[in-house]
């Protein structure tokens, strides 16, 4: 059975939030599909079930998550909670998996916001329990009220470093060190970028002045060269990096009795669907990684399709939801629930702050996104690709056994066959080919296949009767 | 390139690269175009079945010689394509099924395939994974499989080590002349004295070149795999309908597959999924094996198999070409293909086949120019 | 509330995400890695990385996306 409507959103974030109640307020039947059980995204996470009493809502998040989930519970959007959306067919049959099994449905417009995930770029240890990602400890400290251990090592790049150390303290947790790929000459030219958002430059201060209260060591243009594990406890070893992430010479030092590191090198834009799609892509290296190509309203280059939010580019929640909106808007118009003059009119303040916004997260951008040094740097005997252990020493023999593009290396070594789906090491990988084919667009990206994340059989085959199934003409014998 | 090759080889999957690797081992000079890189398409994705039990009557002897070349590889190809040879089974689940499995058994051995009826008893003997509702099953000890991503990477090595000009990212457009053969490519011409059309569903629009009507049909595979699984089975399983191919790989992933159909267009080379076609394909697999229920599903895709009007292969001379010579649509082409590429070697270097090839006359459709090329 | 985790008790809250549950209790191990058999454990707990991915009641599911309940089994079995 296959439930129809105007508009499908995958992807309940800002941008995907937004955009469903910008295309309902238009007077579109419009549905909103997440994994999750609430909607906010990552950046606007909802606390775990029985933490909504003991959210503080000085929180910048956690209020406009709050003001999120209230807008959509007062609209007309259908949100449709918990489905993991599998497949995406002709315009646009979108086929899920939940706990009630397989559910699927259709609409002739389709918005993308699946958001991005983070990148970390691998080093000798990265795979150690008790090593997680600096979004992962948010998720903790943030929606389970937890801290991710009781000695903490806070690494990587961009602002979130500095806002899971001051909450690790915050909550009485010990942040051994903060190990910032920035060198403080790039973190000043951000800050001067950001000159006029008060706000984000007031929340970085408050932050940074609390880690310099508890005493807390920050170490500018570090990073880890690598962690070891002995007795339960890790060891992280550090040293200097330069401006593009390579190894500097210089002293290595060690943080010892941790239990826990949050490591983060950036994000990196979701864009399954749309490139399952068939829309076109670009590399934008800035803006994280391959992105849809759009137009200024979000408008792929496949009829019906749009996009919006981290899952096109990195540029923050603020931009997400605008860009939202937008895309909302513009599948609104394309329907013909909006007039021309209205959705210029509307489309028009939108369209403003999307550029007013885009210059200031360009400075942020800068500071998460793929540092080449870094990348070369990566160790032969590290292990690349988590699903498989793929090593560099195993990828950089596939290039010399002449793999040319990422694909062919998959096929060479199965990095990227995992459960992630080469979502782990994409990035990393397109990286390391492109060391040898020239560029990211000659080292390809991974080819585009459902489903979009693992589903179990048991949900995808439900129940059924054996004398159901097809039986087609035999062969000739 | 002024270079005249002894042979030239239009597509790069497992049918042309075989036959390019044979002619050069046997002292021809061998280019080998291809428009993407080799072995990437139906010959990288394929669900690597090497069974008797789909085989068609007509193809067993073929299949059985062909078998024995993949447990071997390493002797002929040099290189590794992960093959296991393990039993087989076909099973059958209904009264229908049992009928049509025990008539198709019985034929399938005749032709000279060790094919024998056991009971749903036996066949859980031999296959502890399968559910209770098996009625019979065909057993055959010839069975197993290759993992056809591994294909690529060996036919590379080997066509290399025997010194085939591998001319990979080369899209052929069209055959200039003939004798000796200028074929048109977007790297400019090659020129060869003779050619093989190896371009798998697109062998209909290569023949055309040469003015040669050959109507191919178009199928449009799906597969899945899961992720890797505890071993839950330990043989090859089909079922009667030959709706379900279903394997475990040493390393723990479960391909499944049986021609359950996609979408797709050869002429825009886009294929994709059709959602309920997968649900139906893998409730089959959970139907035979139970607790790959548990699994998840990593992936899923598509490949285009070409299909001759008569199900059989299209391998031999082109009618009215001299030294031009096709290699495809062959069913269930990954696991014959060794051998039917020997044995058009064979014919190319002037020999006699050890056994017959599929010529097309039987195929071609007459012309609008009845008069052939000289 | 209590979960099984190979038959060992642990403790949880109510509405708590299973993986940070099995954090909390000291259980950061969670599997291992299919070719070199090295420990996992949860890393980006937002329905990425499948690192979490252990059986729950029978059924594989990932740790990160999944609510603790009362009696929860949990079977941390390794690689495949």
């Amino acid at each position: 059975m296959v439930v129809e409507t105007d508009l499908v959103v995958v992807g309940a974030g800002p941008a995907g939030t937004s955009a469903a109640l910008a295309a309902a307020n238009a007077g579109l039947g419009v549905i909103l599909i997440d994994e999750a059980r609430e909607a906010g995204g990552q950046v606007y996470r909802a606390p775990a079930r029985t933490l909504t009493a003991a959210i503080k809502t000085r929180d910048r998040d956690a209020a406009a998550g709050v003001r999120l989930r209230a807008a959509l519970d007062r609209s007309s959007v259908r949100f449709e909670r918990g489905l993991r959306v599998w497949s995406i067919g002709e315009r646009f049959r979108t086929d899920t998996v939940g706990p009630e099994g397989v559910r699927t449905f259709k609409a002739p417009r389709l918005i993308a916001a699946g958001g991005a995930f983070e990148r970390t770029v691998p080093f000798p240890g990265w795979t150690l329990p008790g090593v997680m990602g600096l979004a992962a400890a948010t998720i903790l400290l943030k929606s389970e009220a937890m801290l991710p251990g009781r000695r903490v090592v806070i690494a990587g790049c961009g602002p979130l470093l500095a806002a899971v150390a001051a909450k690790v303290s915050g909550g009485g947790g010990d942040v051994a060190a903060v190990i910032d790929m920035a060198s403080r000459r790039q973190w000043a030219s951000v800050m001067l970028q950001l000159a006029t958002r008060f706000n984000l430059l007031r929340e970085g201060a408050g932050w940074v002045l609390g880690l310099a209260r508890r005493r807390v060591p920050i170490h500018f243009a570090s990073t880890i060269r690598r962690i070891d594990e002995a007795d339960g406890l890790l060891s992280v070893e550090i040293g200097p990096v330069d401006g593009k992430g390579r190894a500097r010479p210089g002293r290595s030092s060690l943080i010892n009795d941790v239990d826990a590191v949050a490591v983060g090198h950036g994000l990196v834009p979701g864009v399954e669907i749309t490139r399952l799609a068939g829309a076109a892509h670009t590399y934008d290296r800035l803006r994280g990684g391959w992105v849809p190509v759009l137009d200024a309203m979000g408008r792929t280059t496949i009829e019906g399709l749009y996009a919006a939010g981290d899952g096109c580019g990195i540029r923050g929640a603020l931009s997400a939801a605008t860009a939202g909106t937008l895309a909302g808007l513009a599948a609104a118009g394309d329907a013909g629930a909006l007039d021309p003059d209205t959705l210029a009119s509307k489309s028009e303040p939108q369209l403003k702050e999307a550029v007013r916004l885009d210059r200031f997260s360009a400075a942020v951008s800068e500071l998460l996104a793929l540092r080449p040094g870094q990348v070369a740097d990566i160790a032969p005997d590290t292990v690349v690709c988590r699903c498989e252990d793929v090593r560099r020493a195993d990828i950089d023999a596939a290039i010399a056994d002449g793999a040319a593009d990422v694909n062919q290396l998959k096929h060479f070594t199965r990095c990227g066959m995992g459960p992630c789906q080469g979502r782990m090491c994409g990035d990393v990988v397109g990286e390391l080919v492109a060391l040898h084919a020239g560029s990211r667009e000659a080292a390809g990206a991974w080819t585009p296949r459902p489903p979009l994340r693992p589903v179990p059989l048991a949900d995808l085959i439900g129940s059924y009767s054996y004398n159901d199934m097809p039986i087609p003409k035999p062969v000739p014998l | 390139m002024t270079t005249t090759f002894d042979l030239i080889v239009v597509g790069g999957g497992i049918n042309g690269a075989s036959v390019a690797l044979f002619c050069a081992r046997a002292g021809m000079r061998v280019a080998l175009i291809e428009r993407d890189q080799i072995c990437r398409g139906a010959s990288g994705v394929n669900a690597g079945t090497l069974t008797l039990q789909m085989t068609r009557v007509a193809l067993i002897p073929y299949a059985l010689e062909a078998h024995a070349m993949w447990a071997n590889a390493p002797e002929w190809l040099g290189h590794d394509v992960g093959v296991v040879v393990c039993d087989g089974l076909s099973l059958a689940f209904t009264e229908g099924e049992e009928e049509l499995l025990t008539y198709r058994a019985a034929r399938r051995r005749e032709a000279g395939a060790p094919i024998e009826i056991i009971t749903g008893t036996e066949a859980q003997g031999i296959e502890p994974g399968l559910g209770a509702s098996v009625r019979v099953a065909g057993w055959c000890p010839i069975d197993g499989f290759a993992n056809a991503y591994l294909t690529g990477l060996a036919y590379r090595r080997a066509l290399v080590e025997a010194g085939v000009a591998l001319l990979e990212r080369t899209m052929a457009r069209g055959v200039d002349e003939t004798q000796p053969f200028v074929v048109n490519t977007d790297r400019g011409p090659i020129r060869g004295r003779r050619l093989v059309i190896a371009g798998g569903v697109w062998i209909e629009p290569m023949l055309a070149w040469l003015g040669v009507k050959l109507p191919i049909k178009v199928l449009i595979n799906q597969l899945s795999v899961t992720e890797r699984v505890a071993p839950v089975m330990r043989t090859q399983v089909g079922i009667a309908s030959g709706l379900l191919s279903l394997k475990q790989y040493p390393h723990g992933t479960v391909v499944i597959g049986g021609g359950w159909q996609g979408w797709g267009n050869r002429e825009t080379g886009r294929s994709g999924i059709v959602p309920d076609s997968i649900i139906g394909n893998v409730r089959l697999a959970c139907h035979a094996i139970p607790a790959l229920a548990e699994a998840r599903l990593a992936r899923s895709w598509t490949g285009f198999e070409a299909e001759t009007a008569d199900v059989l292969p299209a391998v031999g001379p082109v009618p009215g070409i001299p030294e031009a010579y096709v290699c495809g649509s062959i069913h269930s082409g990954y696991t014959s293909a060794p051998y039917i590429a020997k044995l058009l070697a064979q014919c190319i270097l002037g020999q006699e086949p050890e056994r017959l090839l599929f010529p097309i006359d039987r195929l071609l459709l007459q012309s609008a120019s009845a008069a052939t090329v000289s | 509330m209590q979960l099984i985790v190979d038959g060992r008790t642990i403790a949880a809250h109510d509405g708590e995400m299973l993986a940070a549950a099995l954090m909390a209790a000291g259980l950061w191990r969670l599997r291992t890695s299919p070719r070199k058999g090295t420990g996992r454990g949860a890393f980006c707990l937002m329905g990425v990385c499948q690192e979490c991915a252990i059986f729950v009641d029978g059924r594989l599911q990932q740790a990160c996306s999944v609510e603790v309940r009362d009696g929860m089994h949990l079977e941390l079995r390794g690689a495949p």
